[in-house]
């Protein structure tokens, strides 16, 4: 009983200081000069290492320093916690066969045992999203990036799960896959209206699946660091400092689901990909 | 030590291999029992709610979470898909703003569709292992 008070007091304390960091991040005036304040600052991509490569700009920037973090993190993680491969896990090795198992059946749920093979791509696509999610919840003043706040990131996974999809589809079903446009059970007459509806509802997918987990993820971080940088106006703001408990107070909830909604957001992602995944490996009835 | 494990009630059991016919029986009936639910494990996968039922609560809490996540965007996906569609169609064709109108229909219908087929699947999928895909589950059954 005990241990889970502790438990929590842990967790409310642990929240209370990535809130504190956020909201120190809007008080401190090296950070509070100009556009640094900005909510919206943080979503700004940086150029660490300038690389123009045919033409093209391809510098290594905070994203990418955030996007190696996070695989050598992965890789760390894994090998790590499996190079004993015990029969008795151990906590790290626990924590990966927990995670391998759950999107494991996640998989074997939404696709079925013939899709299988999908397996490693899907376990990938989750780890990396939570990863980076979660990376960016960890604030370090200056630095912190959230890689899935840009849409050109989770653009760009949507069109590779949405590439698999039509590819493994056509490889599978052959020009049947197409008939996934075609509802069956339906009069021929109202086909050339729902041909179109399908196509467009087809065509949705990649843009809601990169839509989605980019947009909460960027509208949580710019609510959080809008309300931290209530607490330090009103700090420096008079009497009113009597105020800032209020909002630091919503910041840790804030903080709170922002965790919640980083893991979810994650699963959320590899859900989807197992569904559509699933229309390429069982095809159109 | 091999026969450790067996009730202690009837005998010695210094040894393997001499165990009375009730001890035999008993044996008999644990091993088919243990491979009855071993049969069941393979088959349900893992999905079964055992090993505590609070953790299975939250997880179902979060996966309704999840789900009320992915509606909220389905329907804006369709719009926007139909409407950018119809928007190039008529720069490639010139013929502002016709097909606009009747994409920007046929988008909301989508979505639509989109919102009431991830409400079905929610509601008949997940639990069945070999989910089909969301849609047009009417034929399949019997």
């Amino acid at each position: 009983m005990s241990a889970s008070h502790d438990k929590q007091l842990g967790l409310m304390s642990s929240l209370a200081a990535i809130a504190g960091a956020q909201a120190l991040y809007g008080v401190s005036p090296a950070w509070a000069e100009g556009a640094a304040h900005s909510p919206i600052h943080q979503f700004e991509i940086n150029n660490l290492i300038p690389l123009k490569l045919f033409g093209f700009d391809a510098s290594f920037t905070n994203a990418s320093l955030y996007m190696v973090l996070a695989l050598s993190l992965i890789s760390f993680f894994l090998i790590s916690a499996m190079r004993q491969g015990a029969l008795v896990p151990g906590r790290m090795q626990s924590l990966a066969e927990l995670t391998y198992k759950f999107v494991h059946d996640t998989v074997r749920e939404n696709v079925g045992e013939e899709g299988m093979h999908f397996f490693p791509f899907v376990f990938a696509l989750f780890i990396f999203v939570l990863v980076l999610n979660v990376l960016g919840m960890i604030p370090i003043p200056g630095v912190t990036f959230t890689v899935t706040s840009q849409i050109v990131v989770t653009a760009a996974l949507a069109l590779l799960v949405i590439l698999i999809v039509i590819g493994y589809g056509l490889y599978v079903h052959g020009l049947g896959f197409f008939k996934l446009f075609v509802p069956s059970g339906v009069p021929a007459w109202l086909l050339p209206l729902l041909i179109p509806i399908e196509v467009i509802s087809f065509i949705s997918r990649p843009i809601s699946l990169s839509v989605r987990l980019f947009a909460n993820m960027l509208a949580g971080h710019i609510a959080l660091k809008i309300f931290a940088g209530f607490v330090g106006t009103l700090l420096a703001a008079g009497v009113w400092a009597i105020l800032s408990p209020l909002p630091m107070a919503l910041t840790v909830a804030l903080t709170a689901l922002e965790v919640l909604v980083a893991v979810l957001q994650a699963y959320v992602f590899a859900v989807l990909t197992c569904i559509y995944l699933s229309d390429a490996v069982h095809g159109a009835h | 030590m091999a026969a450790s494990n067996t009730p202690p009630a009837s005998g010695s059991g210094d040894g393997h291999g001499d165990m009375t016919p009730e001890e035999r029986e008993a044996f008999k009936k644990r091993a088919d029992e243990l491979g009855k639910r071993l049969e069941a494990a393979k088959n349900q996968g893992s999905s079964a709610p055992k090993p505590g039922a609070v953790a299975s609560d939250t997880a179902a809490n979060n996966d309704a979470l999840g789900k009320a996540m992915r509606i909220s965007t389905e329907l804006i996906g369709g719009v926007v898909v139909g409407c950018g569609l119809g928007w190039l169609i008529d720069r490639a064709l010139g013929t502002w703003p016709a097909f606009f109108i009747v994409c920007f229909l046929l988008g909301s219908a989508a979505g639509m569709i989109n919102v009431v087929r991830a409400g079905t699947a929610m509601k008949t999928g997940a639990s069945n292992p070999k989910a089909g895909p969301s849609v047009r589950d009417d034929d399949d059954e019997t």
